[in-house]
């Protein structure tokens, strides 16, 4: 029962961001099992968005859904973030493990499911004029998660507010610079797996 | 054996000459691609809206090659004037084609003139014929015969810099005999001449396009890397015609190419980054840029290959009838045709040796259906006949534009035969239906044709009916939930008390 209890602190923490986020890691209130199944959640969220939402504000290509994008464009940028912010706070004194961090931002993340599900059904039954609150609901998600990953870091980490939306915006810079090695890798890679198949090649055609 | 050997002739020689009574299967391929741009800006292929029907050359006019032919004209009265640049002369036929005059000189005040590479030629209702002598910095009104009237010199004004060549290349005359001149290396917009021929000002300047990151980059330069740096001036029109309200279409291909590709990216309704405006008598672009992309040509731009970057529009004509208009691209050889909301009707041309292709078109225009296109390099006129394909679309848009919306709307079903992949036959469809209060339907083409803004529209319609039609279930639906989640309550408070009741109880046992 405690990953379902675990679950539902969840709706406690996001009404409740700086008690919630304590008490999810000195209480053992949260568990990586939730954080997952929160980003599994999300994903699905946003196939369902993609998918689902009303032609009227669905600017998607249908021919263009492709679901493993859908999947690595939630996940990528999640564990880019964590494993940057992981990275950057652990030089800079902050007390959360990996496993806090992962828990912290999952968590956090929960707004966007909560809101963004029901907008689908809704989105299908509003015209072009209401969808003010359309957008005004996507961004309350939007703002409402960068909120709580904010003050989920600065708990996690027990760092002043100032400090957490400083190692955030090194763990942003972080992130690209992660990107741009991995990028670095693999045309490296290429450049030398071509290399030494010129050399088979030159080979195979003397011998 | 022999009979048997005859029998195999006489059945090989009854074969033969089926196939050859029969029509020859397979027509000469078209020697382009005709299509359109959909929603998400892929290519649609389409039927020909238009096929080459015939080339025209000098020769067929009985008057030697044209050499360099510069501009095409078609009078109201069907008439075509050709400006042979090249040989200095205005070849004029009739609509059949049939040579009517050839006017390769002129007296002027008794001295013999001619034209020195003109570019522009313009006929008004009367006949009269204005020419953009170029080199000799000048405009030439000739009569309907072809006698001198009068030359327009350079204009003279304060505002115009002394250094300035005067070197006009197109020119309109609007009904009010006002005179709208092209010039060359004039970027503010059009030169505006009284009937006298008197400057009176410029008109129709593009707002010029201000670019926050180039404005940093000069902020930072010294002044000698500035002054290298490309200035922020209004584009240079290249091309005008005059529609039948008297509003001026423009072309211009000196547009920066990033900035056509942001304006087709933001589906933008900006005249800043258009090739193509209508002026008013102001001045002021007037275009509706109401199609899914901005009427620029092509929206997949080539980056690489020989052939590369947005269409170079060097002419517009209008089908005043149709209320459409086309713009020439002269990179690709392509014509692109809108209707008076922008939206895309049909493409075709190409550059090519094939029959129909052109080798560097510059010039175009309507002869009643009928598309002229004027070849600088091979001194030929193109005429492109329109298709049952493409009569049905003009059709359509003409039946829309005089409000016609239901027999349009046949029209549209009709292109849908032919085309079923054509969004904007989907929403003409659609739009039909909406007045016809036919909702449901309606958003079923608006959905095919992917027009969001319309679909809204009978959406709200459409949700009131249903509301409506169901309300009795609504409400119903609303009090049984209230009535559920009240009773609930009332279970779960009554569960509750009695679990304490039996605690209390059991506390009094003890």
């Amino acid at each position: 029962m405690k990953y379902l209890d675990s679950l539902k602190f969840s709706l406690y923490a996001i009404f409740h961001p700086f008690k919630g986020f304590w008490d999810l890691k000195h209480e053992k209130r949260g568990s990586i099992s939730a954080a997952l199944t929160f980003l599994v959640l999300l994903i699905v969220t946003y196939i369902l968005r993609r998918q689902y939402t009303g032609f009227i504000f669905n600017e998607n290509d249908p021919k263009e859904l492709n679901v493993f994008i859908e999947i690595i464009s939630v996940l990528l940028p999640f564990f880019l973030w964590t494993t940057a912010n992981w990275a950057i706070t652990t030089l800079m004194e902050g007390e959360g493990s990996y496993r806090d961090i992962v828990i912290a931002t999952a968590y956090a993340l929960v707004p966007l499911i909560l809101i963004n599900l029901p907008l689908i059904p809704f989105s299908r039954i509003i015209n072009m004029e209401e969808g003010a609150f359309y957008f005004f609901f996507t961004s309350v998600s939007v703002l409402w998660s960068g909120v709580l990953i904010l003050a989920g870091l600065s708990v996690t980490h027990q760092y002043t507010m100032g400090k957490s939306v400083f190692t955030s915006l090194l763990s942003v810079v972080g992130m690209g610079l992660m990107i741009f090695i991995g990028l670095l890798v693999f045309s490296l890679l290429q450049q030398m797996i071509s290399f030494v198949y010129t050399i088979y090649r030159e080979i195979a055609f003397r011998l | 054996m022999n009979a048997k050997l005859i029998h195999c002739l006489v059945l090989a020689l009854i074969i033969a000459g089926c196939f050859a009574c029969l029509p020859p299967a397979v027509q000469a391929r078209l020697p382009y691609h005709s299509y359109t741009y959909d929603y998400w800006g892929d290519v649609v292929y389409s039927p020909a809206a238009y096929l080459p029907n015939r080339i025209i050359t000098g020769e067929d006019l009985g008057i030697g090659d044209l050499r360099t032919p510069t501009d095409i004209f078609i009078g109201k009265d069907g008439k075509i004037y050709i400006l042979d640049a090249g040989n200095g002369r205005i070849v004029v036929t009739n609509d059949r084609w049939e040579l009517v005059r050839v006017i390769d000189g002129f007296e002027n005040n008794g001295v013999p003139d001619g034209f020195n590479n003109p570019s522009g030629i313009f006929v008004t209702e009367e006949g009269h014929i204005y020419v953009a002598d170029t080199d000799n910095n000048r405009l030439v009104e000739l009569d309907p015969a072809g006698n001198f009237l009068r030359e327009i010199g350079p204009p003279e004004s304060d505002i115009i810099q002394e250094s300035f060549i005067y070197q006009p290349t197109k020119l309109v005359v609007d009904r009010a005999g006002r005179i709208y001149v092209v010039a060359r290396h004039m970027n503010q917009g059009l030169i505006e001449l009284t009937p006298d021929g008197l400057f009176r000002s410029y008109m129709g300047a593009t707002r010029v396009a201000w670019n926050p990151v180039d404005y940093f980059w000069k902020m930072i330069a010294t002044r000698e890397q500035r002054e290298r740096m490309a200035l922020f001036v209004p584009t240079e029109y290249n091309n005008l015609c005059i529609d039948e309200e008297g509003f001026i279409y423009v072309t211009t291909s000196a547009l920066n190419e990033w900035d056509i590709q942001r304006a087709i990216g933001a589906r933008s309704e900006d005249d800043r980054y258009a090739p193509v405006r209508r002026l008013n008598l102001m001045g002021d672009d007037i275009l509706r840029r109401r199609g899914y992309f901005p009427p620029v040509g092509d929206i997949l731009i080539a980056r690489k290959g020989s052939v590369r970057g947005p269409s170079m529009l060097v002419d517009v004509a209008v089908d005043d009838e149709f209320r459409i208009y086309s713009v020439l691209d002269r990179r690709r050889g392509r014509i692109f045709t809108y209707d008076s909301e922008g939206n895309l009707l049909y493409i075709f041309g190409a550059i090519g040796e094939r029959f129909g292709n052109f080798r560097n078109p510059v010039a175009f225009d309507y002869l009643g259906d009928n598309i002229l296109v004027l070849d600088y390099e091979a001194g030929t006129v193109t005429e492109f006949a329109v298709t049952a394909y493409g009569r049905l679309i003009r059709e359509a848009v003409r039946l829309h534009f005089i409000g016609k919306y239901n027999e349009a709307a046949a029209c549209w079903e009709e292109v849908l035969l032919q085309n079923a992949n054509f969004e904007m036959a989907y929403v003409g469809i659609g739009r039909a239906l909406l007045r016809q209060e036919k909702y449901e339907e309606a958003l079923k083409n608006f959905k095919l044709g992917n027009h969001r803004k319309y679909y809204s529209r009978a959406f709200y319609y459409h949700r009131r009916e249903v509301i409506g039609r169901n309300f009795g279930l609504i409400v119903g639906v609303l009090v049984a939930f209230v009535l559920a989640l009240y009773v609930i309550g009332r279970v779960r408070e009554k569960g509750r008390k009695s679990a304490y009741g039996e605690y209390q109880s059991e506390v009094e046992e003890i």
